[in-house]
């Protein structure tokens, strides 16, 4: 990585100076404090100057290896620390778990680190591992596996040692299975318990449809019909060299780290199977609110909308435009609206990400008081049909593509955030597509008009479309207020649909949760 | 049980919170920290850390919700959000005229409170039944409201919407936060390197010449907070519960987001009052870390700071002691939760000689390879999860431990289970295997703190906050010389029943279906 900037402070105390002479106004200067040194405090942040500060986004083919044993890794060698840290990421997931076995994919990840090896029993492995302070950990989520090892350099070799026979020849031990399986059948029955929880799960149904694979969920059924094999099956199938994609940053040599990286991954015992694409057959329900009546003092509100995959051409238009919207915290126009001027709700947002195999949903949320829930839900789509209506403002722009530029650096601000953010646009095809990305992003960040954000608003976030859920207290969510006389049914076109809680061991709706709609 | 209220949704805390559950060393690694203390009382700690382009700059203020009294509970931390609403001169474009407004706005409020004594007075008669919904205001109030609401709207049009959030946003400011706690206020951000002027500006002149506008909009934003993170969670208003039963003595036994009935009371004059006192420099500790050089940045911290005068009177001492407690306390809680036990038992504030060896305790009982873990997960099989941690907090300290039932087991079971391992370590020494396991975990985390600037920031704002930033090259030490004779001392003087309080909690109502409605 090549930074180069310059910022003495010296310089900018100068630089200071300079710019009050230039301006020579009587009034600025009055109000100015004069300090010990001579140079003048501006009354205005936008009055001080300050050096340049060049940074160069690092290249990716600096530190890529294409491994002859099969993965490509990404080697950051950094002598700050006496560590090593070690991802490696596998392409496997949730949607290849066969139907019935839903919750496979999280015993097999959890178990892999945690249920022992060939030589070593689950108890024996996690004592060495705790001795040598080593954190070995694994997981496979919807659409991505990865085992992780951060440990003192000096246990290196015995590390990797451990991670090859992790990786090559787990136990998976019977105590450990059934310890697991008893631990998500604890944490399913807290379905209900969170109205988050209850949020997040409806509006995945919402927004992907029931029958779509990321919203298959584990049930007590599932969870007790998996055996030992299936979890075996699973493991020889995904984990193999070919399969992965390696980061690895810290206290080594690059040469000698990728000779460990080449043993590591040599002579793999098993073939796996090549998996299948991940599928992205989403299905967005009808316009409408739809509610889930739950015993507490705040609503929480998320709106929907269909989203957009990341190399969408208009993807960076989306993100200026959303950051502008409700992306940009205290400085975009929900989060003023909703929470600064009424005081309405703590947290107030959008979020417009764009989704790495199928669209991802544009989401607007906030939580309130159970009586102020219409009244807020209005403001928040009323600031998205602005947003359609015409550009945004100048300092609006300005704000959003500065920040932009300007934070950029903190996205490689440490090695480890280097070596993972390249093995996963590895990972997920994006370095094949688009190498220069980063190289990129700044200037076309730099690149987005007024225009584009209008349209895009136009295009994607236009609130006649929009599906809302509530999740809170019915009978004083559709109660109105006094002065803001706005009812839920107002809110949206569709109707309002009540919709049931599911039995958390099932996940079938529970008869009678639901009643009849408001209307 | 260490509630920490952060103005925004942040992940950092978190981040932060398992980086401290890492490893540990026998030769630690030092963070070279410059200490200095400016004319006006202010100190100001600096790392220099060349390895990434930015400086990650945070202040203390040496108040948190312990400060406060019954009244104004809570007011620490609506503190916090005020001071993001801007200052003289960045967050409206008319000083004057916004002076005015806000003057005016005072006056009506004032009238307000007249008629909120007059509706807490109805309320204790029993004659209104929440003092919160908007039919039982007075028509007086009703009224009085419109006319505030009116001075809101004149206020808007001369307004800068979270200026302050702008103006750093614009410059490639991140992370901008701060947190609220029993014992301090911290706010931080990361700059850019070559923007170390501007955070001097901005800080500067929010500790300076802070203006309080949007008082009451953002009093409200933080009982929506409340709402969010106490009311609204099956376990938020039994951990307040807890709390409130657990201090005897010592001013933590409120929440640090203040009573539901004092948040919206506390007056914009009381917050005036507070920050005279509490946000004196001589009470702030500022701390940077990153890319600077730390000569030209003591310069330029005189420059920016030194204009703030000393407070005229320094902040009070907290005087309460803790009381011993001299009997068990239990609470039976009904909550939408698995069944679960949590113990605490009064022990030692932060920096207390006996803090190292509780910490070393605590590793030892918790954690996978613990001894809770092994006895009850493993073992006896009456618990699906364990825990155990020293809370050393500024006045005074806890220790905690607890577990999940498992299915058909009861939280008594975990409970008597705990007792069984801690009796264990009573009557015999941790074996020196044991004891060095868990040295080297504190070892080797004395590395991973450093792998960056905003982590090593938080622990210093951490340190600092609760007495003393040095703690941050000294405990590692005092950990690594804790001895199995410490660790059984430490678990007879303070693991016993009378200083403990329980918490049992069941799952409400008998059955998921009820538990639906």
């Amino acid at each position: 990585m090549k930074s180069r900037y310059n910022h003495s402070h010296w310089m900018s105390v100068f630089a200071a100076l300079v710019m009050i002479a230039g301006l020579g106004i009587g009034s600025c200067a009055r109000s100015q404090n004069l300090t010990a040194n001579g140079t003048a405090i501006p009354k205005r942040p936008e009055q001080l100057k300050f050096p340049p500060l060049t940074f160069e986004a690092p290249s990716p083919a600096k530190f890529r290896v294409p491994l002859k044993n099969g993965p490509v890794a990404y080697v950051v060698p950094d002598k700050e620390l006496p560590l090593v840290n070690i991802v490696i990421y596998v392409h496997t997931g949730s949607y290849l778990v066969p139907d019935g076995k839903e919750g496979l994919n999280e015993l097999a990840g959890y178990l892999l680190a945690r249920g022992g090896t060939k030589s070593k029993t689950a108890e024996a492995l996690e004592e060495r591992l705790a001795f040598l302070a080593a954190q070995l950990n694994s997981n496979i989520g919807d659409n991505q596996g990865s085992v992780s090892l951060n440990l003192l350099s000096k246990d290196l070799d015995e590390g990797l040692g451990i991670l090859r026979e992790v990786m090559t020849e787990p136990r998976f031990q019977d105590n450990k299975i059934a310890l697991r399986k008893q631990q998500l059948l604890q944490a399913m029955k807290q379905r209900n318990d969170e109205s988050e929880a209850i949020e997040a799960r409806e509006a995945g149904f919402l927004a992907q449809g029931e029958k779509f694979w990321a919203n298959r969920y584990p049930t007590a059924a599932s969870v007790e019909g998996i055996t030992r094999g299936d979890i075996e099956d699973f493991h020889k199938k995904w984990f193999y060299p070919s399969n992965f994609v390696v980061a690895v940053n810290g206290d080594f040599d690059r040469d000698t780290m990728v000779q460990k990286l080449e043993n590591l991954f040599a002579n793999w015992p098993f073939q796996g199977e090549k998996p299948s694409p991940i599928p992205t057959n989403t299905l967005f329900a009808k316009p409408g609110v739809y509610l889930v009546d739950k015993d507490v003092n705040q609503g929480r509100v998320s709106i929907l909308l269909p989203g957009i995959k990341r190399d969408n051409p208009d993807y960076f238009n989306v993100l200026i435009m959303n950051d502008i919207l409700g992306g940009g915290g205290f400085t975009s126009r929900i989060m003023n609206s909703v929470r600064s001027d009424e005081g309405l709700a703590y947290s107030a947002y959008s979020s417009f990400p764009g989704g790495v195999y199928y669209p991802s949903t544009f989401t607007a949320g906030f939580q309130s008081k159970s009586r102020t829930v219409a009244y807020a839900t209005s403001i928040v789509i009323n600031e998205m049909k602005k947003m359609t209506e015409g550009p945004p403002t100048d300092v609006e722009m300005n704000i959003s593509k500065r920040g932009y530029i300007d934070r950029f650096p903190r996205q490689f601000a440490t090695k480890t955030q280097i070596a993972n953010i390249f093995a996963q646009d590895e990972f997920t095809g994006r370095y094949a597509r688009d190498p220069e990305f980063w190289q990129k992003f700044r200037a076309r960040i730099e690149a987005v008009t007024k225009g584009d954000v209008e349209r895009v608003a136009r295009k994607f976030v236009a609130p006649d479309k929009t599906v809302i859920l509530v999740v809170g207290q019915k009978s004083d969510i559709t109660m109105t207020l006094p002065e803001h006389p706005v009812a839920l049914k107002d809110i949206s076109s569709g109707p309002v649909t009540e919709l049931p809680l599911r039995d958390p061991l099932t996940m079938k709706p529970i008869a009678g949760t639901e009643k009849s709609a408001a209307k | 049980m260490h509630l920490i209220i952060s103005k925004r949704i942040s992940k950092l805390l978190f981040v932060l919170a398992t980086s401290l559950m890492a490893v540990h060393f026998a030769s630690a690694q030092k963070v070279p920290v410059t200490e200095v203390t400016l004319d006006n009382g202010m100190k100001l700690l600096m790392v220099e850390r060349h390895d990434e382009p930015s400086v990650s700059g945070g202040w203390v203020a040496h108040v948190g919700s312990s400060n406060e009294r019954p009244g104004i509970t809570g007011i620490a931390h609506l503190f916090e959000h005020m001071m993001f609403k801007g200052t003289e001169t960045i967050g409206t474009k008319d000083y004057q005229k916004d002076q005015q407004i806000i003057l005016e706005q005072e006056q009506v409020r004032d009238e307000m409170r007249k008629e909120e004594e007059k509706m807490r007075a109805a309320y204790r008669r029993g004659e209104i039944d929440d003092l919160m919904k908007p039919e039982n205001k007075t028509p007086r109030w009703q009224e009085l409201n419109k006319k505030f609401n009116e001075l809101i709207t004149q206020q808007r049009d001369i307004l800068v919407k979270n200026e302050f959030d702008q103006v750093y946003t614009e410059q490639g400011g991140t992370g901008m936060n701060a947190f609220t706690s029993q014992d301090m206020t911290a706010y931080f951000i990361t700059v850019p390197a070559n923007k170390l002027e501007l955070w001097m500006w901005m800080e500067s002149e929010r500790i300076r010449r802070p203006v309080f506008r949007e008082f009451y909009a953002e009093r409200d934003v933080v009982f929506e907070e409340r709402r969010m993170r106490t009311d609204s969670t099956p376990l938020g208003k039994f951990t307040e519960e807890a709390e409130a039963m657990f201090w005897e003595s010592v001013p933590y036994g409120w929440p640090v987001v203040g009573w539901p009935s004092d948040i919206p009371a506390i007056s914009k004059a009381q917050a005036d009052e507070f920050y005279g006192i509490y946000y004196a420099p001589q009470n702030i500790t500022m701390i940077l870390v990153g890319d600077f050089k730390t000569n030209a940045t003591i310069a330029l911290a005189k420059k920016y700071f030194e204009r703030i005068p000393r407070g005229k009177k320094d902040a009070p001492d907290v005087r309460t002691l803790e009381v011993s407690q001299v009997a068990e306390k239990r609470m039976y809680a009904e909550a939408e939760t698995n069944p679960q036990v949590d113990i605490n038992w009064h022990t030692v504030p932060f920096g207390h000689k006996d803090s190292y060896a509780l910490q070393v305790l605590a590793q030892i009982l918790s954690t996978r390879t613990g001894r809770l873990y092994k006895g009850l997960v493993m073992g006896s099989q009456v618990a699906t999860d364990t825990y155990a941690a020293q809370d050393s907090r500024k006045w005074a300290g806890l220790f905690n431990a607890g577990g999940e039932a498992k299915d058909g087991k009861t939280p008594e079971e975990v409970e008597a289970g705990v007792y069984a391992e801690i009796e264990k370590l009573k009557k015999e020494e941790v074996p020196p295997e044991e004891l060095q396991k868990v040295k080297n975990d504190f070892a080797a985390s004395e590395y991973r703190r450093l792998s960056s600037n905003m982590p090593i920031l938080m622990h210093l704002i951490q340190n600092e906050g609760e007495g003393d930033w040095r703690e941050i090259n000294e405990a590692g030490k005092k950990i690594q010389a804790v001895t199995a004779g410490d660790v059984q001392r430490v678990v007879n003087k303070y693991l016993t029943k009378e200083n403990r309080v329980v918490g049992v909690y069941t799952r409400k109502g008998s059955s998921q279906k009820q538990e639906g409605k």
